[in-house]
């Protein structure tokens, strides 16, 4: 395989506290890859591991084919962009993206253009003699990107690399980084809690909770078919539904049986709107319009759960306490830790109406 | 900055006051030390302060003062790294440790010398046969000068070491740099101003040290007295003259050390913008 970074059956302690269980993460060569979980699943654990910064208790890391357990980090040819990015404080940007070459006896003038090639890369021309406090919050990321970078290592590990950023840079910077990354074509790991940024910019995305690691896959593999119940509700603008049963014509078996439901699973039809499904829908009461730009968010009351759709900005406007028709196509049933989609059984019947 | 804008009267209270206690308790006393040093006129001060055992005793004290600043340095930095960049068991102990001899009377610091090397204790006769004599010597002066200025240097480092953090450290670890090579370019300029700053105040205190070391010094004259013992000793003699010049001895030390830590403490300011 030409699986680049490798962990196998790696655990974790601090102290009694299991940080990392029985993790395994394979990573192919020049890919972007995202640790998405919330806050204390374990993501910084893992890079640290992968950046030898922590050492696993059990378990193999592997890198290009190499068990490098053993191996300290900096002979792991690993770059790392750290959280709250350290750059040194005391050194010049110049002096902070040639500390890696300085140390590796890199001849001065190499140096130089090593520097003034990366600089340029990450657009802070002119910036050679600022010091870290002098620099905005996205001019900080990306010095500690092109710190990182400068020594020319195999693998990116970035720990949350826009969560110190406000909210409007940090859409920009998203599309750079991938840009970036792309362009150098170097496999990449980055850790984040917020989904929208691991769908927009990873190729797979392995997440994390308790420290396990609950699915691997690309984001659309995420988004339809979730692998465990955790994913399913962590993925997309998913709400529990406890008594789906009430809805028509979907059945429970069982008291603990729960059902995830995501906006676009819903369809919210104006009277006499609805011809497919007329038999089928059931009728409720919008409680809430949020406008999203391209298209309306409709919030309507079923059988007590206040349920998300959205009705594009072409159809026929709904108000708040209009009664509506609400259609459910699709649920995750959610039974112990199996998961599964299931579709409206009505769906199969009114489709020989037509 | 103006705490209050309104308390014109109150001010003025308190500033009085302060100056008040500064002259009654700081001022007063200095100008008498001069007054008497000079009493009997510039000659007999400067015959007192270049008398040969003021001259020893001076340079006793610079002695165990550079031994102390030193080793306590050495130390300090130690110290103050592994509490604050490594997590290991026993790390509340040794911080509790630390601060043991600023809790401790200086008096109890020198009889736990005496305790440990004198002719009743148990390594007397084991140092002893290599000839090694550290109560009523130097060593033993230099021994409780590093006690007493024990946690000067390294309760300076740590607050400033556990404000930083360890990930610039990691970072440059991670590009291959040695620890040494971290040391000096990552921690060290980090650090490089509460070091003085602990240095000097190590400085002061090692210098005017007197219960600890008076303990353990044995007062032979020329030989282990420092200049607080010195003074001391002129005092009980009833030579005021020279009590009061080697005082002024000791405290235009003490004033230069002062002025520095005044300097210290602007250029530390000035850094302090830098990070921010
Ligand atoms: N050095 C450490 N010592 C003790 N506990 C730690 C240490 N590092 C992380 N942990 C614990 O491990 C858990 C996972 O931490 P982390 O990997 O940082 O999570 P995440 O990055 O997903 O937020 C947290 O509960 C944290 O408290
Ligand atoms: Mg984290």
């Amino acid at each position: 395989m030409n699986d680049y970074v490798v962990l196998k059956n790696i655990n974790k302690h601090f102290k009694d506290f299991h940080a990392s269980k029985d993790v395994n993460i394979s990573i192919p060569k020049g890919r972007l890859a995202a640790l998405l979980g919330p806050s204390g699943s374990g993501k910084t654990t893992i890079l640290r591991m992968i950046a030898g910064l922590e050492n696993p208790d059990s378990g193999d890391i592997i890198i290009n084919g190499r068990v490098v357990n053993n191996i300290p980090g900096s002979e792991r040819g690993i770059g790392f962009v750290f959280q709250s990015y350290a750059l040194f404080r005391y050194m010049t940007v110049y002096n902070n993206i040639a500390f890696g070459l300085r140390v590796k006896k890199v001849p001065e003038k190499q140096i130089r253009e090593r520097v003034k090639e990366l600089l340029s890369l990450i657009s802070c021309e002119g910036l050679d003699d600022r010091f870290p406090s002098q620099l905005s919050g996205g001019q900080r990321q990306r010095v500690a990107f092109a710190r990182a970078l400068a020594p020319n290592p195999q693998i990116l590990l970035l720990d949350e690399p826009f969560a110190a950023i406000d909210a409007k840079v940090r859409l920009e910077l998203r599309t750079w980084l991938k840009e970036m990354i792309t362009k150098l074509h170097i496999t990449s790991i980055f850790v984040t809690h917020d989904q929208d940024e691991a769908i927009e910019v990873a190729d797979d995305i392995i997440v994390t909770n308790l420290g396990r690691v609950e699915q691997s896959g690309t984001p659309q593999e995420l988004y339809s078919r979730p692998a465990t119940p955790f994913v399913a509700q962590f993925i997309g603008n998913s709400i529990p539904v406890r008594n789906f049963d009430k809805f028509r014509f979907f059945e429970k078996d069982g008291e603990d049986v729960t059902a995830i439901l995501r906006p676009e699973f819903v369809r919210v039809f104006k009277k006499g709107e609805n011809i497919q499904f007329s038999k089928s829908a059931e009728e409720a009461v919008v409680e809430d319009i949020i406008f999203r730009g391209s298209n309306m968010e409709v919030r309507v009351r079923l059988h007590d759960n206040l349920i998300s759709s959205s009705r594009s900005i072409n159809e026929p406007p709904v108000d708040i306490g209009e009664k509506v028709d609400v259609f459910i196509y699709r649920l995750f049933v959610i039974d112990g830790d199996r998961i599964q989609l299931v579709h409206n059984p009505s769906l199969k019947q009114e489709s020989v109406f037509i | 900055m103006e705490i209050r804008h309104d308390g014109g009267a109150l001010k003025w209270i308190l500033v009085t006051i302060c100056f008040i206690f500064l002259a009654v308790f700081l001022l007063l006393p200095l100008g008498y030390i001069v007054a008497t040093a000079l009493g009997k006129g510039i000659e007999a001060y400067i015959n007192a302060i270049t008398d040969e055992y003021a001259i020893k005793a001076a340079m006793l004290t610079v002695e165990a003062t550079i031994w102390a600043v030193t080793i306590n340095t050495i130390f300090g930095i130690a110290a103050a790294w592994c509490l604050t960049k490594f997590a290991f068991s026993g790390k509340k102990i040794l911080s509790t440790f630390i601060d043991l001899p600023v809790t401790v009377s200086p008096i109890i610091a020198g009889l736990i010398y005496v305790l440990t090397f004198g002719r009743q204790g148990a390594l007397y006769s084991y140092l002893d046969s290599y000839n090694i004599q550290i109560i009523f010597a130097v060593p033993g002066i230099v021994l409780a000068t590093i006690f007493v200025t024990f946690p000067f240097i390294s309760r300076e480092l740590i607050p400033v070491l556990t404000a930083q953090g360890t990930d610039e450290e990691e970072a440059a670890a991670l590009m291959g740099a040695g620890t040494f090579t971290i040391f000096r370019k990552v921690t060290l300029p980090h650090i490089k101003w509460a070091l003085l700053y602990g240095v000097v105040l190590c400085t002061a205190r090692a210098m005017g040290e007197f219960g600890a070391v008076s303990v353990l010094s044995g007062h032979l004259r020329g030989k282990t007295n420092t200049l607080p013992l010195y003074i001391e000793l002129l005092y009980q003699g009833y030579d005021f003259t020279g009590a009061f010049a080697a005082s002024s001895l000791l405290v235009i030390m003490a004033v230069v050390v002062l002025i520095l830590r005044l300097v210290l403490e602007q250029k530390g300011k000035k850094n302090l913008d830098i990070r921010k």
